[in-house]
């Protein structure tokens, strides 16, 4: 998984480069529009296209079934039955492309999230860091030491919650530029990087977590929490990034499907799918 | 039951993925978009349709019982096989491989129905839908002529370029509508079910471009044209420069291989958008692929496929662009006839793409895309069949065949369709199958025929009978359809008998002083571009009409109108009926008909003066139906087009078959439209000049009707 995440963060990477300094909105639309013309192709590629033009030919001519014979009860109540039946064929149809789809852009949405979900902490501003740990595992007897490297500092000293199994410290940022929480769990030092200030579309990995294939998926800033220590993850919970349009807050998620639905509209002709 | 379990597994991964991916892409998320706006539309369709429906019915219920209070029947469906001949029809039922029509002739009627002076099918056709005769309907071939030039028009429609233009750079962009008119006038028997409230499906009747408005649905028969504007201009794309110089129709291209490679074009319509007006083309590629056997087909630089040699391509779909963002729309099908010696490959006519007509071939106007959607494309050409391309060995028989029934079961298909969606009203379709292939396979049923000498026949007279049991069988299935409610018509506009000797009107008149060349010559060129009008005093345009070079009327007329008149054509009519083949040969012509003496309607006056009604055997030749004047006046015919109907309409009477009895041996094609109109209940105008056939009163569960 970690040669995935790698693989896939550096291709986002590349396309955001440019746009780091920007607003948000360039690396977003950016970004929508390569995603709409993969998986155009993608969708090309996998789906049946004549059964989809098919279905889609059926649903049209049953809804100008609808009008034309709109003094037909039987006729309008038959168009109506096939047009559910054709479309079922169309969700058929579409089925093998959206298998097919789904995991690279659950990955490459992973990786956005990384860009477009949260924003870094501002210098001066405190959030909180949460270790969370095995169930087994007791936080008040577990010895546990956190570091900072320069440009963050502990603000409270450690919180144990023995019933949520996790251990809490108030961060502090001091100053601006990538920073670092060094761990102490017995033996072993584990490192989380902590993004204050920056570009206004800059990189932040909220959550780095030794969990399943599923949550390094989720996650994938950072690399896997070694195992050996009873530290499932540790979190940092930056503040939500901001994305508005016309002074409207609208959440990246809905903004990418717009884009890239728009986008893939307007090209679908020219890159001759069916869609 | 596989699929169904990989569909079922696949549903369930995706419903439990959907709340944690949200989103799964462009593509897919267009598919769901769509679909849900599909679903969400037909429910509130449903929604609108449930909650109005106590209205409509209520509408329907008082209108609908106004439309069919005196119809004694629910349904009538008129099937038409254009050219439907008498004797081969009784011939193939008392050889029994008719089951289907001896059935309907056993129970109900046949008999040999009586067609129009001319009978030609433009012209029967319109009788049929007028109940009138040509005079009052102004269908009086496929061509009229303009008496101030002395060229041809088409009879039908009048397209034209719109009135009102703005020049823009190089274009002049229209402002108003271009002019499409028709030119056949009355009233169809349609117009008149609608407004009365019955709903009729009119499919592929001729003359019936441009569509009019009427309750119900039309799509365009015979003379709608194609997208150059023409009756159907094929494509034949060859290597070899002799079939170029020789071909009469089409456009015959000359195409030159360089490796495996042909570059050429199509050849489009006119832009018109452009104020000097130019044809549009589109590069197409052809990449000769031995080892496929066939051909890849690109037509500019993106439509690829691969076409094998002698098979038919799917209707392609092009697109012209004259500029100005605009597309002009057209669909056309690909036959590869060869690739060695010589590479040569047949392109239909450009036909107007049904999904996004570039003319209005339909009413309403979305009645073509319904089809087309529902049942794919189709064609929409008029004179469907690629006549011209069997006869100029652009295509061979069985390709032509292959063709020819590939159209035949397209209307096939929108046939059910109608017959499905209409359990009351009326549904009348016109198969041009029976015509086509009767015109171009009738020498196999004679042996004398010219043609069998000139070329060695290579098929039989199987392709006629076959195509009469297709048709039978056609009939069995549509007949097994109807209710005790329903009456069915089978009929043709005219029969068919062989064509073997061509008669040149034109060079005849000029042996016989009536038409004079210009000085110095002795043959004239195509649309009588050597005639001297001056002395002219008649001329032949059509497939059997004389006019006279009348004063006043031509822009040169010679001829006074009256006495002179009358003479020069008693004249005509005495010298022609005498016009034997050879010294003792038959005669060439049985009858001439004076328009004053047959017609009486009130577009006589653009009628031809005569109509020659030529004996069997015999028809307008090739060379003057063009208006070509040379030294030959009947010669034969060595042609495929081999059958014609184009005679002394006593010789080519067509055929009517029904479930229900008539009450007369002797129905004309324009008794049609009044026994539909009076099995509705409805009293036929006065200006129809055909009379019911059926007794209406004594139909079971008839209903009483006052008398009009």
């Amino acid at each position: 998984m970690g040669i995935v995440n790698l693989v896939f963060g550096r291709v986002v990477d590349i396309v955001l480069l440019p746009f780091r300094g920007a607003s948000p909105w360039f690396g977003l639309a950016t970004v929508s529009l390569l995603t709409a013309l993969l998986m155009l192709e993608v969708y090309k590629l996998t789906s049946n296209q004549a059964a989809i033009r098919r279905a889609k030919d059926r649903i049209k001519a049953h809804l100008l079934e609808l009008r034309l014979f709109q003094d037909s009860m039987r006729v309008t109540l038959r168009a109506q039955a096939a047009i559910l039946k054709a479309n079922l064929s169309y969700l058929t149809a579409n089925l093998k492309p959206l298998l097919v789809m789904i995991v690279p852009l659950f990955l490459i949405l992973a990786q956005l999230g990384l860009w477009f979900d949260r924003a870094p902490l501002r210098p001066g501003e405190e959030t909180l860091v949460k270790v969370g740990l095995e169930e087994n595992a007791d936080p008040v007897s577990i010895p546990m030491e956190l570091e900072t490297s320069s440009g963050l500092e502990i603000a409270s000293p450690a919180v144990r919650i023995p019933d949520e199994h996790e251990v809490a410290w108030r961060l502090k940022a001091t100053a601006a530029g990538p920073g670092r929480l060094t761990l102490r769990v017995g033996g072993l030092t584990l490192v989380k990087s902590v993004a204050v200030g920056g570009k206004s579309l800059t990189k932040v990995s909220p959550l780095a977590s030794r969990g399943s294939l599923w949550k390094q998926a989720l996650y994938p800033g950072e690399r896997a929490l070694p195992a050996g220590t009873p530290v499932r993850s540790i979190e940092i919970l930056y503040p939500a990034k901001n994305l508005s349009i016309f002074g409207l807050r609208v959440h990246w998620l809905v903004a990418y499907l717009i884009l890239s639905i728009a986008f893939g509209l307007a090209f679908k002709g020219v890159l001759k799918v069916e869609v | 039951m596989k699929k169904a379990g990989f569909v079922f597994a696949a549903g369930t991964l995706l419903a439990l993925a959907a709340p944690l991916a949200a989103y799964i892409g462009p593509g897919a998320g267009f598919a769901f978009l769509s679909s849900f706006l599909v679903l969400f539309l037909t429910f509130l369709m449903a929604l609108f349709s449930f909650l109005s429906w106590p209205f409509r019915f209520l509408w329907k219920a008082l209108r609908g019982r106004r439309a069919y209070k005196k119809s004694s029947i629910h349904r009538l469906v008129v099937l038409g096989l254009d050219g439907m001949e008498p004797t081969l029809a009784e011939k193939f039922m008392a050889e029994g491989k008719l089951p289907n029509l001896a059935r309907l002739k056993k129970e109900g009627t046949y008999a040999r129905l009586k067609t129009t002076t001319p009978a030609i099918s433009p012209v029967a056709w319109s009788s049929f839908m007028t109940g009138s005769e040509p005079s009052k309907h102004n269908i009086f071939d496929f061509l009229s002529r303009d008496p101030r030039t002395y060229l041809p028009d088409l009879s039908s429609a009048r397209i034209g370029k719109p009135k009102r233009t703005v020049a823009l750079g190089k274009y002049l962009i229209p402002i108003s509508k271009p002019e499409i008119r028709g030119m056949r006038k009355s009233v169809p028997f349609w117009k008149i079910l609608g407004e009365k409230g019955i709903f009729s499906t009119v499919l592929r009747v001729p003359i019936t471009f441009p569509p009019e408005k009427f309750k119900g649905h039309l799509l365009s028969g015979m003379c709608a044209p194609d997208l150059k504007g023409s009756q159907g201009t094929f494509a034949f794309f060859t290597e070899d420069a002799d079939k170029v110089r020789r071909h009469e129709g089409g456009v015959a291209v000359l195409v030159a291989r360089e490796g495996n490679r042909i570059r050429t074009e199509i050849s489009g319509p006119e832009n018109t958008l452009l104020k000097k007006p130019e044809e549009m083309r589109l590069p197409l590629a052809i990449t000769i692929d031995e080892e496929a056997k066939g051909a890849w087909l690109e037509i500019q630089g993106q439509k690829k496929f691969l076409l094998k040699e002698k098979t038919f391509s799917p209707w392609v779909p092009i697109a012209f662009r004259p500029g100005l963002g605009m597309k002009i729309r057209a669909i056309c099908k690909f036959y590869i006839v060869a690739l060695e010696p010589k590479f040569e490959m047949y392109m239909t006519p450009l036909n107007i793409d049904p999904e996004k007509p570039a003319l209005p071939i339909s009413h309403p106007f979305i009645y073509s895309v319904y089809l087309s959607k529902l049942l794919g494309r189709f064609i929409t050409l008029g004179e469907a069949n690629d006549t011209w391309a069997l006869n100029e060995g652009a295509l061979d028989e069985k390709a032509f065949l292959e063709l020819t029934y590939a159209n035949h079961a397209e209307w096939e298909a929108m046939f059910w369709n109608a017959l499905s969606k209409t359990p009351r009203g009326m549904v009348a379709i016109v198969f041009e199958t029976t015509d086509s292939i009767q015109h171009m396979f009738f020498r196999y049923l004679d042996k004398a025929h010219p043609a069998l000498k000139a070329a060695p026949a290579r098929m039989s007279a199987a392709v006629i009978e076959e195509l009469y049991k297709k048709m039978d069988d056609l009939v069995g299935r549509v007949a097994a359809t109807l209710d005790e409610k329903s009456v069915l018509f089978v009929m043709s506009d005219h029969g068919f008998k062989s064509f073997r000797r061509g008669v040149n009107l034109n060079s005849w008149l000029h042996q016989n002083g009536y038409l004079t060349l210009v000085e110095g010559k002795k043959e004239s060129a195509e649309w009588f571009k050597d005639v001297d009008w001056d002395r002219t005093k008649a001329y032949g345009l059509g497939l059997g009409g004389i006019y006279l070079n009348l004063k006043g009327r031509e822009a040169r007329g010679i001829v006074a109108a009256g006495a002179e008149c009358g003479a020069l054509k008693a004249e005509l009519v005495r010298k022609l009926t005498a016009l034997k083949d050879g010294a003792n040969g038959p005669a060439a012509v049985t009858n001439v008909y004076d328009r004053d003496a047959v017609y009486s309607g009130p577009y006589k006056e653009n009628a031809p003066d005569l109509i020659i009604g030529y004996n069997e055997g015999y028809r307008a030749s090739w060379d003057g139906v063009t208006g070509i004047v040379n030294a030959v006046v009947i010669d034969d015919n060595t042609k495929a087009w081999s059958g014609d109907h184009c005679i002394d309409p006593a010789l080519v009477p067509g055929v009517l078959f029904s479930n229900l009895k008539i009450k007369t041996a002797s129905p004309s094609i324009m008794d049609i439209a009044p026994t539909v109109l009076e099995l509705f209940g409805l009293t036929p105008p006065a200006h129809m000049d055909g009379r019911g056939l059926v007794d209406v009163a004594g139909l079971p569960g008839a209903k009483k009707r006052k008398p009009s």
